[in-house]
């Protein structure tokens, strides 16, 4: 953390002109990424990002000024600068006095990846390789990554508040490339934790990721094209929730809502999604990749209830644009680092365990698609328009699993896509994610259990 | 600011040598960057920040190792060293040499503006709030604008080794756009226009607000498209994004790892005979132009497809030492190749010429989640779209809600017409646009 006394001499130095709220954030970050491609350790690099922003509001107007100088002198230019750029000089030069505020820590680490011997770390990658080749002679290609980080923040502001927390985030990210030689397909599996690598110990088996990533690749090299059209679709939990984080999530986040550029904006209490969804946003769940014990404007992190039984509670809100909707912030404030302003974000979104058996999903279906494993997606929040990939995709005949399907993508609108949700199931499981959004890239994780779509226009040829 | 740098890089060269790393190169990359948004007549936000990153790679113990820091200081000499040595420990590929003399020429390209400095932060509001303004005066109540947004960068390369090589190269550039949503009986569609270039004319407010306006507009009311086969002519920026997307199936590294489905194939016809797509780094105010690579390797001007047929693969040292040819200056750090400024050289004719020689079909304006609906690897794409519905030649409605299904390596080799519209869309990947004989369009 960076020294009390010197926040509160930039905080006071950032309002010497005027504004009403002055708030710094200072990062310090560890970085370690290593690569392994055609069985060897390609890349595996250290890298140290640290900087500091220093935030006013001027009335309801953001004045962000960040630098990579964290030296006295460095924040206090940062603070000048920002200074010069407020208009209402209506209360200038107030001192500023923080008091510390502990939080406790939800999110134990107990084995930084930095202490772990080097040649074990690389070994963790070797093992998924290997794995993975073993899957099918089509593998032909296979690149195992290891994304280690630490980042240490120190948050205060002009009501006092002078706080930090550390973030650890551990992941693998396995791509298995089958080829044909004609052809190529890929599977991915990138599971993580806001944890250290006991990660390995406790949640992810390598192998099973190398294994996971290669069937999948060796599954989709030899199935057909879907065929296009309009049908019922059953997407699968885990990395599935993503359909929600994109068809409904960012219409959620205040950065949309507030000026009226979400189809879900004024809609607070009214029915948005059919009775069955119950949708969470939740940053306090223990050690999930999305998950913090404060954001990014230093308020603790909570569990928030979006949608209950289809009916809209609430949406995600950060401190200015609770401010411009009279609305409380929710802890949702987030970015990807002291480069960026923060701004509302999901955390641990999901669709919540329903009373649907996964047997009777698929029976009463008809014919359709499974989506198996989605991949990424998009969304234009002023108009609902999504778009999701879908990387491991079956027919569905007569309410049973066909056969497998490539190049399949599921687009709709988001409202549409709520209120045709006819099934939920009883099993909820997460996918890991890095979201971006106006705020940079933040770790997100996604879930649902097996859901059902009565009706979706999937995308093929 | 570039002053420190350069003595900072001194004392990690000087540092590096103490601790047997040899030989090393320091690489540092800073920007400044100036972000202006209004909404209602009100600068809503206003951001301004300088970024560093110093990174430094070496030989240690026959390996070559990498480390990187964001803070000038003593600590980070000592962090770099160290992280260098475990770094090259780790490390098991071979043929690491790209650390070596300067090249005996540099060619010259120039994309940076001396007058866009001198540009004030209030000039730069000014142009926002002036955006904004063309977007609410046109009382259209339809329409709700969103964010008019004026950004301008400042970047600057700086590439020191201790072989002699002591390179820098500095670029800038300024872009605004804005965004609106139209509304009108229950159906909504959004507009979105940029303009960019280095200096404030570049961003002209009426344009940027009209084009927006117009976009938006054009889209309302956009029907659904029958699902099968059809002749498109693909717009230009939409072509653009998706050359970006699979710009690294032109990557001899991808190509050497089973990446792309391109290894081999130089000298075959890959791409309609019409089809010449050019790597252009020394391109007078190019987004990505650049004298050098980042291994400090002179960058020159190649065409990638020449009528059709695959010239080269883009390569950096290593890549090319294991095909047996000469690098082509495409290094883009990490051991990655990248393209600089790439582009389908354009042919003759408007859009318009496109459309009516194509009779029926679609014309694609938009495509929408590449990031996820396409995959750069299979080369595979299924894609959300807009565009318009092409009758006798002329458009005929606006359609949406559809997906736009093929395969990238298929679409080279489908194009059949290049239209002369070249445009570089705040992107250093440009193209003109084009036909295609088909692609698999999923709607109703």
């Amino acid at each position: 953390m960076i020294d009390r006394h010197l926040c509160e001499r930039v905080l006071a130095r950032a309002l010497k002109s005027g504004g009403t709220f002055a708030e710094i954030f200072y990062e310090d970050t560890t970085s370690f990424n290593m690569l392994l491609r055609s069985g060897k350790i390609e890349q595996a690099a250290v890298a140290r990002p640290r900087g500091a922003g220093v935030r006013v509001y001027d009335g309801l107007r953001s004045i962000y000024v960040y630098t990579c100088d964290v030296t006295e002198r460095g924040l206090l230019l940062a603070a000048d600068s920002a200074a010069a750029a407020v208009t209402d000089t209506r209360g200038s030069g107030r001192d500023v006095s923080l008091r510390e505020r502990a939080t406790p820590d939800r999110h134990p680490v107990a084995i930084p990846v930095l202490d772990v011997a080097a040649l074990e770390r690389a070994d963790l990658l070797r093992a998924a390789d290997s794995a993975a080749r073993a899957v099918s002679p089509a593998i032909a290609q296979v690149t195992a990554a290891l994304t280690a980080r630490e980042q240490h923040v120190t948050i205060a502001n002009s009501e006092g508040l002078y706080t930090g927390d550390r973030r650890v985030y551990t992941r693998m990210v396995c791509s298995a490339v089958a080829s044909s030689g004609a052809e190529n397909q890929t599977g991915t599996e990138a599971p993580g934790a806001l944890m250290g690598y006991e990660l390995f110990r406790e949640r992810v088996n390598p192998e099973r990721v190398g294994r996971e990533a290669a069937r999948s690749a060796a599954t989709m090299l030899t199935a057909p094209y879907c065929s296009a059209g309009e049908m019922p679709v059953v997407i699968a939990g885990g990395f599935g929730g993503v359909i929600f984080h994109e068809a409904c999530g960012h219409s959620l986040e205040a950065t949309s809502v507030e000026p009226g550029m979400s189809e879900f904006s004024g809609k607070l209490g009214q029915q948005i999604a059919a009775p069955c969804v119950t949708a969470i946003d939740d940053g306090t769940m223990p050690n999930e990749w999305g998950s913090e014990n404060i954001d990014d404007e230093g308020t603790p992190t909570t569990r928030l209830v979006l949608i209950e039984r289809g009916i809209l509670k609430n949406y995600m809100v950060d401190r200015l644009n609770g401010l411009k909707m009279g609305m409380a912030p929710t802890g949702s404030a987030r970015r990807e680092s002291y480069a960026y302003a923060p701004t509302s974000r999901m955390r641990n979104t999901f669709i919540a365990p329903g009373e649907d058996d996964e047997e009777e999903i698929f029976r009463t279906m008809g014919d359709g698609l499974y989506a198996a494993k989605m991949g990424g997606g998009s969304v234009n929040p002023a108009t609902g328009e999504f778009n999701f990939a879908v990387d491991e995709g079956y027919l569905v005949r007569d309410g049973k699993i066909a056969s497998p399907v490539r190049g399949a993508s599921l687009i709709g609108k988001g409202g549409e896509i709520l209120r045709r949700i006819d099934r939920v199931g009883r099993n909820m499981t997460m996918g890991q994610g890095m979201c971006g959004s106006r705020s940079g890239s933040v770790p997100t994780n996604v879930g649902q259990p097996t859901i059902r779509v009565s009706r979706l226009t999937v995308g093929g040829k | 600011m570039d002053m420190d740098i350069r003595a900072f890089a001194d004392r990690v060269l000087e540092a590096a040598k103490c601790a047997g790393i040899d030989p090393a190169q320091v690489s540092a990359s800073s920007s400044a960057t100036f972000t202006a948004k209004v909404r209602e007549g009100k600068l809503e936000s206003y951001d301004v920040g300088d970024a560093l990153t110093v990174t430094l790679r070496g030989k240690a113990a026959g390996r070559i190792g990498t480390a990187s820091t964001q803070a000038l200081d003593e600590e980070s000499v000592a962090l770099l060293v160290r992280g260098v040595r475990e770094s090259a420990e780790l490390i098991e590929t071979d043929e690491q040499d790209e650390i070596l003399p300067p090249d005996a020429a540099y060619g010259e390209v120039v994309n940076y503006s001396e007058e866009l400095e001198r540009v004030t932060a209030q000039e730069k509001i000014a142009r926002a709030m002036e955006i904004d303004r063309r977007l609410t005066g046109t009382g259209d109540a339809r329409l709700k604008p969103d964010e008019s947004v004026l950004v301008t960068q400042r970047e600057t390369y700086m590439l020191r080794n201790s072989l002699g090589l002591d390179l820098s190269h500095r670029s800038n550039l300024v872009y605004g756009y804005t965004a609106a949503l139209a509304q009108e009986d229950g159906d909504s569609a959004t507009g979105f226009k940029l303009r960019w270039g280095y200096g404030m004319d570049d961003v002209p407010a009426e344009e940027v607000a009209r084009g927006c306006v117009e976009d938006a507009l054009a889209n309302l009311h956009a029907g659904r498209l029958k699902s099968g086969e059809y002749k498109v002519v693909i717009k230009h920026s939409a072509l653009a994004d998706l050359l970006t997307t699979f710009s690294g199936i032109f990557s001899a590294d991808n190509a050497q790892k089973g990446l792309s489905l391109l290894a081999g194939r130089e000298g075959e016809a890959i791409a309609g005979a019409c089809v010449t797509i050019v790597d252009d780094p020394l391109m007078p105010w190019g987004m990505a132009s650049c004298p050098f690579d980042r291994e400090g390797a002179a960058t020159y001007t190649k065409n990638v497809i020449e009528g059709g047929v695959l010239r080269t693969l883009l390569h950096n040292r290593k890549t090319a030492k294991k095909a047996g040819v000469q690098t082509t200056g495409n290094a883009a750090g990490g051991g990655r190749v990248a393209p600089s400024n790439l582009y389908v050289k354009p042919g003759e004719g408007t859009v318009e010429d496109l459309l009516a020689e194509m009779g029926d079909g679609l014309y694609l304006t938009e495509v929408s989640g590449l990031h996820a609906g396409a995959n750069p690897v299979s080369g595979d794409f299924s894609l959300l779209s807009r565009g318009f519905e092409v009758k006798g030649g002329k458009i005929a409605r606006a359609v949406e809600q559809f997906t736009v299904a093929g395969n990238f390596y298929r679409l080279l080799a489908d194009i059949e017409r290049v239209g002369g519209d070249l445009t570089f869309d705040a992107s250093p990947i440009g193209a003109p646009s084009v036909r295609v004989k088909a692609l698999s369009v999923a709607g109703e």
